[in-house]
């Protein structure tokens, strides 16, 4: 379970002034929900999703992930918490070059403490989004729609509760986002927590529950019957 | 399994830049292979030496007639060595198991039948067998009746009648010393180089007395050889000897000696300065070697982490510690050193093999294991130390802006 209270992020810019990204977003999302984040660019959805991944630490505010206060943990701890309850899945994939699927899906294991059947594991989630025949391409053999699903498959791996979808078909066409939508659908219905950035109204309309941000604030929260 | 998973990774990344690879390792290379021929070379020279310093007698003490010089064949214009200088170190100083007197001429012809060649005429006592533990190979010394009656009698060294005979046999044939008939009663066995590197072989032993009136007509001593009854004694020796002379030829303190003592240790002694300035300065080559490959190691690991800082932020994401980050650039930097270090040690292994056939046996080098304990510790070293601040860099970026490239 997320729990966000007051939270703000600012940044000070090169030239000294302060930006302020969020001014107090408060936000509780329960296990197993389907959210999707609504806002123009440059409105913080980003940074919200940094700190929801734990992979940046708010200004003020709290925040409590599964009951445990994150602002209180140290850095190897927020590595440790990344790598097991969070999967991150970026808008431009972010694969390693010349490095094929599999490899490329086992890089979360590399971090993880249980290095058992790392081959089998990674084979297994590669099978997950479809991609079990194409173990063995690199990144430059494959679709841009088959990258992604190597992506989300890398940040299903670990099995972590909490799915972090940044804009994931920001850089596909229809057919590819189409698929990548249906594998998140399927994920969500296995029981994750799926948060995700998106500009398309009808890719919100998937998710349970709507987020709407401006200014660095919450300006709507719609929750609907799936 | 997560450890060889990590070097795997590091294999490729190395592997992906083959030119920057070989570019990083260059410096390494040459550093280690200066360090595996010094090494080598090291090992060669201090065989040659104790086996030079063998052939010198462990318990031997040379007196030189003429100051000055540190090692080398006496000086034929000093005439500053007597017989009676030789009769007083005999008598007066202790420990002294045998003693040869001599004078000695140096690239002298000497003639057989057509034959001719230069050598040393060594015109010695009846105690050269003992005083130089060297026997004769065949035939014999010549003898105190010998030395009486001023025999033109000869011994001669393995290089002479080599020289001069072939395989013939030389005993009982005569031969021509400056125009002196001699008639060869024995031959030397072998003996090898000196710790100066001359052949001790290329010599011929004739009786003091005929060398001294018969063929060069002069009374001086040339060199005097003691052998010491105990080895510990030799230093002993040689500074009692030194204090003898210096009281007979009455030279005031502080002006220089007009003989020369030496004895094994001054010899070893002599031979490691020579070896040591090589190594010195073959040392220096390989530390500026390799620390001018740390720095490259280190500038293009830097390079790489510009290069690669999307790939930081990712695995930072994925859940790598910042010890994570810092050891996956240690491992690369350190595996590539270590790389270069062991290309390094083979090709110095291969001149180390090369350089005594190269230089036809002037400079010895023994190839051993050593270089590759050496290598490895070096290099891996070079490594971690060149990979230090590109890896901190790395590990301290902010994930959320690596991320973003
Ligand atoms: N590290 C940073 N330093 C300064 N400003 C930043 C930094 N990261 C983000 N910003 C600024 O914060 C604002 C929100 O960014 P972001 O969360 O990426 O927005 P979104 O994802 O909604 O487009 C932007 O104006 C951006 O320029
Ligand atoms: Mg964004």
């Amino acid at each position: 379970m997320i729990e966000l209270k007051d939270i703000t992020k600012t940044y000070r810019k090169n030239g000294g002034m302060e930006v302020n990204v969020l001014q107090g977003v408060s936000l509780r999302i329960e296990k197993g929900e389907y959210v999707a984040i609504m806002a123009p660019s440059g409105m913080g959805k980003s940074t919200l999703m940094n700190i929801i991944g734990c992979l940046d630490r708010p200004s003020t505010g709290e925040y409590r992930l599964d009951g445990i206060e994150v602002e209180k943990m140290d850095d190897d701890s927020l590595s440790s918490v990344r790598n097991k309850k969070i999967g991150f899945v970026f808008q431009s994939f972010h694969l390693l070059p010349r490095t094929t699927a599999l490899e490329n899906v086992q890089l979360p294991l590399i971090y993880s403490t249980d290095e058992t059947d790392m081959d089998a594991r990674a084979g297994a989630a590669l099978d997950e989004v479809g991609l079990g025949d194409r173990m063995h391409h690199v990144p430059g053999e494959l679709s841009g729609g088959q990258q992604q699903r190597v992506a989300i498959a890398r940040s299903l791996v670990n099995d972590p509760s909490i799915l972090l979808a940044d804009e994931p078909t920001g850089n596909l066409d229809t057919a590819s986002s189409t698929e990548v939508m249906s594998i998140f659908d399927k994920l969500h219905k296995d029981g994750r927590t799926i948060i995700m950035v998106t500009h398309s109204d009808e890719i919100a309309q998937r998710a349970g529950r709507v987020i709407k941000m401006r200014d660095g604030r919450i300006v709507s929260d719609d929750r609907r019957a799936a | 399994m997560k450890q060889a998973k990590t070097v795997r990774l590091a294999l490729k990344a190395i592997g992906m830049n083959k030119m920057r690879t070989f570019l990083m390792m260059l410096g390494i290379i040459i550093g280690i292979t200066t360090l595996t021929v010094i090494v080598s070379v090291g090992k060669g020279a201090s065989a040659k030496v104790m086996k030079s310093i063998q052939n010198f007698g462990a318990n031997a003490v040379l007196i030189f007639a003429g100051g000055g010089k540190v090692m080398g064949p006496p000086d034929e214009k000093v005439n500053t060595l007597t017989l009676e200088d030789s009769q007083a170190i005999l008598q007066e100083v202790k420990g002294i198991r045998s003693m040869d007197t001599a004078l000695i001429r140096v690239g002298r012809t000497v003639k057989y039948e057509d034959n001719n060649t230069n050598t040393v005429i060594y015109g010695g006592t009846t105690n050269y067998g003992d005083a130089w533990e060297w026997p004769v190979e065949s035939g014999d010394y010549f003898t105190e009746e010998d030395m009486g009656s001023m025999a033109r009698v000869a011994v001669l060294g393995k290089t002479v009648v080599r020289e001069l005979y072939g395989d013939a046999d030389p005993i009982g044939t005569n031969i021509r010393i400056e125009n002196v008939n001699f008639k060869v009663v024995g031959v030397l066995g072998p003996r090898g180089t000196s710790p100066m590197g001359m052949d001790m072989d290329s010599r011929i032993i004739v009786p003091y007395t005929t060398a001294a009136r018969r063929v060069f007509n002069t009374p001086y001593v040339s060199l005097i050889r003691i052998a010491a009854a105990d080895p510990n004694q030799v230093e002993k020796i040689e500074s009692d000897v030194a204090a003898l002379l210096t009281d007979r030829h009455r030279i005031q303190a502080g002006f220089p000696e007009d003989f020369r003592v030496r004895g094994a240790s001054s010899v070893s002694k002599m031979a490691k300065g020579m070896m040591g300035t090589l190594n010195l300065f073959l040392g220096l080559v390989s530390l500026i070697s390799l620390a001018v490959g740390g720095l490259v190691v280190m500038n293009i690991m830097l390079i790489s982490v510009g290069e690669r800082v999307k790939e930081i932020g990712l695995r930072r994401a994925l859940g790598a510690r910042k010890q994570d980050v810092r050891s996956q650039f240690l491992i690369e930097s350190s595996l590539i050193t270590v790389m270069g270090g062991l290309i390094g040690v083979v090709v110095g292994l291969v001149v180390s093999v090369l350089l005594p056939i190269m230089s036809k046996g002037k400079m010895a080098a023994l190839p051993s294991w050593e270089p590759f304990v050496l290598g490895f510790v070096f290099s891996a070293m070079v490594g971690i130390l060149a990979g230090i601040h590109p890896a901190t860099k790395a590990a301290e970026m902010d994930p959320v802006v690596a991320l973003k490239g």
